[in-house]
């Protein structure tokens, strides 16, 4: 009987010895588990935005997209994120929307960019989407809603229209949980932060559409799919307390004036 | 690991096979490949309590095919749940999580391959004691 004790031990120590050693090899780069990953990512994300760019029209407007750009790079390269990799897409549309892709694919709305009042908001909104890239949301949420099996027989041919129309719903809607439009939010004010933009506006704009929201519901995209948005303002604005904030325009005065009038044009 | 012992009295033919199906009755999940761990316990629970007025060679084997099952279900419990952290929260595939998974496999293998062999030997009346569940066994289950 006082065997037990020792076989417990030693079947206990064996268990946790085999983990303990195995736990010495980086599997992840042996298994290439992050390249399969990115592949994965990559094929999911060129596939719908090739099928949005199919049935959407892409901005031609050269001071919008230089506009739009500048402040992605200025985001970036405050975070240390390499900013080539985020794909911007502007699309002719009055929808007020931004949603992210996988495989760092941004598309921004006419219509999102027309209702921003100043450059620090559309900085925001920006940064907000960048945050769900770099915080890997996108892909969180798709295996949540599709299942991890859907969204590989996508990449390896799988033309389920039905399968295919609901990811690009979930896609376009940009419905995070609450939880990650938060992680989201504050991410994007840090990055803001750090690259001297106050977050303050981004906060305004969630304020603004969201009263707006009562009289036209259907064009305010953005802020309908991002529920609670005067608490996520709340949120913001907490967040802010006892921050030295500075802001310093990405743009001219006179570029951003250009870029809106512009828009107004088409 | 495994080990053949005298049993106190030779068991009969329907009691060999009523122990041999105690082990069967753990192997239910994998044969339905069911990813939950808790179904080989539930299985091997209802095949206790149904022969815990048994015989003692019944008793015996399903009290061993019980305790056999518990540890494996905190292991695979542990290794299922960090698996749907992974999928559906923040969790990321980590060389830790694999490792983890790969001992877990190692073992689940070991006590498929100890179930199996344990079934057929006790279905022929043999009788096979494992590495302290027999002794843990022989502590909880008394003629």
């Amino acid at each position: 009987m006082k065997k037990i004790p020792i076989q417990l031990l030693a079947l206990v120590v064996l268990f946790f010895g085999s983990w303990f050693v195995l736990k010495q090899v980086d599997w992840v780069t042996v298994l290439k588990v992050k390249q399969k990953t990115k592949k994965t990512e990559e094929k999911l994300g060129d596939f719908f935005w090739d099928m949005i760019k199919k049935s959407e029209k892409e901005s031609t407007s050269s001071f919008t997209i230089t506009a739009v750009n500048k402040l992605k790079i200025s985001i970036c390269k405050s975070n240390n994120i390499d900013s080539s990799k985020i794909k911007i897409h502007i699309i002719e549309k009055d929808e007020i929307n931004a949603f992210a892709l996988p495989n760092n694919h941004l598309v921004i709305f006419t219509g999102l960019i027309e209702a921003c009042e100043e450059e620090a908001e559309l900085s925001g909104i920006i940064g907000h989407e960048i945050a769900h890239m770099e915080k890997n949301h996108l892909m969180k949420k798709l295996v949540n809603e599709v299942g991890l099996t859907a969204l590989i027989s996508i990449t390896t041919g799988n033309t389920n229209s039905e399968l295919i129309k609901s990811i690009l719903k979930i896609l376009t809607s940009s419905s995070y949980s609450r939880k990650l439009e938060t992680e989201a939010d504050l991410t994007a004010v840090d990055y803001l932060i750090k690259a001297k933009i106050s977050p303050e506006p981004l906060a305004n704009f969630m304020f603004r559409l969201a009263q707006s929201t009562n009289t036209i519901p259907t064009q305010f995209y953005w802020i309908s799919t991002h529920p609670d948005s005067e608490e996520r303002a709340k949120t913001i604005i907490d967040a802010l307390k006892n921050k030295s904030i500075i802001n310093v325009p990405v743009l001219k005065k006179e570029n951003w004036d250009l870029m809106k009038k512009d828009l107004k044009k088409d | 690991m495994i080990t053949t012992q005298n049993f106190p009295y030779i068991p009969g033919e329907h009691e060999a096979e009523k122990a041999s199906s105690s082990y069967l009755m753990s192997l239910i999940a994998f044969i339905a490949g069911l990813p939950l761990p808790i179904i080989n316990l539930f299985a091997t629970i209802i095949f206790y309590f149904g022969n815990r007025k048994g015989t003692y060679f019944v008793r015996w084997h399903c009290t061993q095919a019980l305790l056999s099952q518990l540890s494996v279900l905190f292991m695979n419990s542990a290794a299922f749940w960090w698996t749907i952290s992974i999928i559906f929260r923040d969790e990321t595939i980590t060389s830790n999580y694999l490792a983890y998974m790969m001992t877990v496999i190692v073992f689940n293998l070991a006590e498929f391959i100890a179930t199996i062999y344990t079934a057929i030997k006790t279905r022929k009346g043999i009788h096979v004691e494992w590495f302290f569940y027999g002794g843990l066994t022989h502590l909880l289950c008394k003629p």
